[in-house]
């Protein structure tokens, strides 16, 4: 029993049977996507529906009741499907379509000598979730089980791989009709890279620039990441957009390169019809995951007792014979021929990987230059007149900058979206505006040297200190409410005062050696200006503070500007002078580093002229700050003048011999020659004093050795002398004694 | 050497020439093409006659003309236009002078008077 329904084909009421109209409107369909790039596609599937509606009607008219299955069938066989079109180039014997590859897709699922390339299929028959990897297994000719195990193993990343499989590879099962069922394929022909993402797209029915984008923005954020985003040291990123900040897993990478490595290319018509086929949407995958999962506890259990029985036949058979056969070891050449693929997969993969890198950094760095360019953009005001200066900065930035950042990204999301030809007056026109900036550039900064042509005439001021007689001074910022403009990006040296002021930090700071014994400090304010006057006008503007508290010198922290007066290069040059034997220190509070200059030959020619001349101004003076004697100041430091240059207080040597020039170094040299040899001299006349002071002593010693010598010896015949007399003596009393006791 | 590429060249090459031999009869049905090239032992599917017709119209070589049918609606019936037919006769002399060289070239080869 066969439903029936009735249809009005091209003109033509036709009974036909349920099941055959589904195959009818299936069997459109493909044609439809087969002659889908062709210019004729509507007129060509309209004479073809008319001439399967004569065809039908023909069998009515013969008696048919309505059209079967059958039918339709041959009706389609007789036209021809899609894949024999091009298989056969529509010439051959229409008696052998019936045999052609087509319809016996089962019968070649795995076997390596058809012409087809082999193909992975999900293994119906030995399936325990849904069959991949025993399809995987079979594809590669390996043990099923090894396949699983190291599906386990990799758990982490095969589970998302092993769904993705699961719905994409067709199962053994599949049956081609019409070319309908979709199957996941790399599309070789719109590919950039592999042609994943443009089968992906295929498969998914989804624009092929959703998923470019999906795999590549994890790539470039990882890019990103690589370099902690230290691609712009120059300038501080305050609150830069948080994604840079997101966490990459390499997963995007590596899907790419595993779909890459297996999913096959659509080659032939076939492949590239099935690639489109029928729709996949959120039930159909459903349903395939319902119809797998039902039964997967039955298959689970059959599957562990074949393992277990296979186990126990193992063991018998290891501990009866030890000779016996070792299974049939994995074909060695499917191996390695996919080794070898696996490599230069991964090899082209990493190449690719490479240039995208590159690409991205100059895009990047590209990028970059037009922030900032931008971002300069509301400081034009304290730069740019109104009119020309601003149109031309405008133009600059408009055509210089953002013309080929737009056009390059152009051009990548037009290879990424798989639009390869550019069009002519677009890429015409990029470049035409590009080479019209190079007609501004100049304009722009002729019009903007002019304007800073003029330098006024500076006047050096003093500023007395309350309190010169210091044994320590600290030069500091003075702490000013700082107008906080919440922006990302800030440009040194200009800082917000409020909106239409800036602070630019154009100050520097000379040290050198205070001729009596008090600090003393000295500024020059200078601008420059399109004519005389405007400069002498705008150096008078210059409003700079300084106050003395306590032991601490408190500075501005710079040159307030604003957008009537605009910036023209006004700078403040200070001089402090710092007596001998007295301590000073420049702090970082308030400021960024300032710009302390100390040369040394100015601070050596102070000693002699004197920092404070009569008069009270000398010309050269304060200009000498630049000089090619640098010396190696450190900001945020002690420093203690001594009479031969400033020194650190906490001892540590500065190393100022980097720049001194070769002939002061032999000079220095021949000095140090000198003083040796002088010392040397030195050391011979001394020693030559002390030798003959040593003689003198020896002579001496001599001397009082002898007479010493003499007065014992006549000290002892002396005393010897007394001891014979005393002998004597006795003698005389022992005879007395024994002459009166006789 | 790929011989059935090569053959899908040779089939693909005259394929063209062989329909506009046959609408050059005259006035002609697709299916009637089809049952003509069939008769002659060419066989062809109607699926790829139908975009080859269509091409060869919009290169202005062939025109259509609806005829109305005993039953149904009207059928569309192809003729050649005067392009179409200088198209053809360039076809043919072309096709004649291949085909005598391809016959002169597979004939067993003649002694040569030098050799």
């Amino acid at each position: 029993m066969k439903k029936v329904i009735n249809i009005n084909f091209q003109g033509r009421i036709l009974p036909i049977e349920e099941a055959s109209y589904e195959t009818l409107k299936q069997y459109i369909e493909s044609l439809r996507q087969y002659f889908d790039a062709e210019e004729g596609r509507d007129e060509i599937i309209n004479d073809i529906e008319c001439r399967i509606a004569e065809l039908c009607d023909d069998r009515l008219k013969k008696g048919a009741v309505c059209i079967t299955e059958d039918d339709m069938r041959l009706i389609i066989e007789s036209i021809g499907r899609p894949a024999d079109f091009e298989a056969q180039d529509g010439f051959e014997a229409t008696t052998s379509a019936n045999a052609s590859n087509a319809s016996n897709a089962k019968q070649d699922q795995f076997s390596d000598n058809n012409e087809n390339p082999k193909r992975l299929y999900r293994d119906e028959q030995n399936k325990v979730i849904g069959g991949v990897c025993a399809g995987i297994a079979n594809y590669l000719k390996l043990d099923p089980l090894l396949v699983r195990v190291l599906w386990i193993l990799l758990f982490g990343i095969s589970f998302f791989a092993y769904v993705l499989l699961w719905i994409a590879v067709p199962n053994t099962s599949t049956k081609q009709i019409g070319g309908a069922k979709k199957r996941l394929f790399r599309d070789i022909d719109t590919k950039v890279i592999g042609g994943v993402c443009a089968g992906l797209s295929k498969y998914f029915g989804v624009r092929v620039i959703y998923i470019r984008l999906l795999f590549l923005v994890p790539t470039i954020l990882l890019v990103f990441n690589w370099n902690h985003f230290h691609l712009f040291q120059f300038w501080e990123f305050d609150d830069f957009p948080n994604f840079i900040e997101l966490t990459f897993s390499p997963s995007a990478v590596f899907i790419y390169i595993v779909l890459w490595l297996v999913l096959p290319e659509a080659k032939t018509t076939a492949d590239k019809l099935e690639m489109r086929g029928e729709k996949v949407d959120i039930n159909s995958i459903k349903n395939t995951i319902q119809t797998d999962m039902e039964g997967f506890g039955k298959r689970a259990q059959t599957w562990g007792s074949n393992m277990y029985n296979k186990n126990k036949i193992n063991e018998s058979q290891s501990t009866t014979t030890a000779s016996s056969v070792a299974p049939e070891p994995p074909q060695p050449k499917g191996c390695l021929h996919f080794a070898g693929r696996t490599l230069t997969i991964l090899f082209k993969a990493f190449v690719y990987f490479v240039l995208g890198i590159i690409t991205i950094s100059i895009l990047a760095a590209l990028f970059g230059f037009g922030i900032v360019a931008t971002g300069l953009l509301p400081l034009r005001r304290f730069i740019l007149e109104d009119g020309a200066h601003n149109w031309y900065a405008y133009a600059i930035i408009v055509f210089f900058i953002w013309v080929p950042v737009v056009g390059i990204v152009t051009a990548i999301i037009r290879k990424i979206a798989g639009i390869k030809k550019a069009n002519v007056w677009v890429r015409g026109g990029f470049w035409s505006l590009w080479a019209l900036s190079w007609i501004f550039i100049p304009l722009f900064f002729a019009k903007l040297t002019k304007s800073f042509s003029k330098q006024n005439d500076p006047q050096e001021q003093a500023y007395t200190l309350p309190n010169a007689k210091l044994n320590y001074l600290e030069v500091s910022a003075q702490p000013k409410l700082k107008y906080y403009n919440h922006t990302w990006l800030k440009i040194e040296p200009f800082t917000y005062l409020d909106q239409d002021t800036v602070y630019v930090r154009n100050l520097r700071i000379r040290i050198v050696k205070a001729a009596a014994d008090s600090f003393e400090v000295k500024y020059v304010r200078i601008s420059n200006g399109k004519t005389l006057q405007e400069a002498e006008r705008l150096a008078s503007l210059i409003n700079f503070d300084l106050q003395q508290k306590d032991s601490t010198l408190f500075l501005d922290k710079g040159i307030a500007i604003n957008k009537t007066d605009k910036f023209r290069n006004q700078h403040v040059i200070m001089t402090l002078a710092v007596p001998v034997g007295k301590r000073f220190k420049i702090t970082n509070k308030g400021w960024a580093q300032v710009n302390v200059r100390v040369n040394k030959k100015g601070w050596r020619s102070e000693t002699n002229s004197g920092f404070i001349i009569n008069d009270g101004f000398d010309g050269d003076d304060w200009e000498r700050n630049v000089d090619t004697e640098a010396f190696d100041y450190d900001h945020d430091v002690e420093y203690i003048m001594t009479p031969t240059g400033l020194e650190r207080v906490d001892g540590v040597k500065t190393s100022n011999n980097d720049n001194e020039d070769p002939e002061q170094l032999k000079s220095r040299l021949e000095e140090l020659k000198r003083e040796k040899e002088k010392i040397e001299n030195d050391l011979k006349k001394t020693w030559e004093q002390k030798q003959k002071e040593a003689d003198e002593i020896k002579k001496q010693l001599d001397k009082t050795k002898d007479t010493l010598k003499r007065n014992s010896t006549k000290a002892v015949s002396k005393v010897s002398d007394t001891v014979k007399t005393i002998a004597a003596g006795f003698d005389a009393i022992r005879l007395l004694v024994s002459r009166f006791q006789s | 050497m790929d011989i059935q590429n090569t053959q899908s060249q040779m089939r693909k090459g005259v394929l063209e020439f062989c329909i506009l031999s046959i609408i050059n009869r005259g006035e002609v049905y697709p299916s009637d093409i089809i049952d003509q090239m069939k008769a002659a032992n060419l066989h062809i599917l109607e699926g790829t006659l139908y975009p080859l017709l269509t091409r060869l119209k919009n290169a202005g070589l062939l025109n259509y003309r609806w005829v109305e049918s005993v039953s149904g609606p009207p059928r569309k019936y192809f003729v050649m236009t005067d392009a179409g037919k200088e198209a053809f006769s360039v076809l043919l002399q072309t096709w004649n002078d291949m085909a005598n060289a391809v016959s002169l070239l597979t004939q067993p080869q003649t002694p040569n008077t030098e050799a």
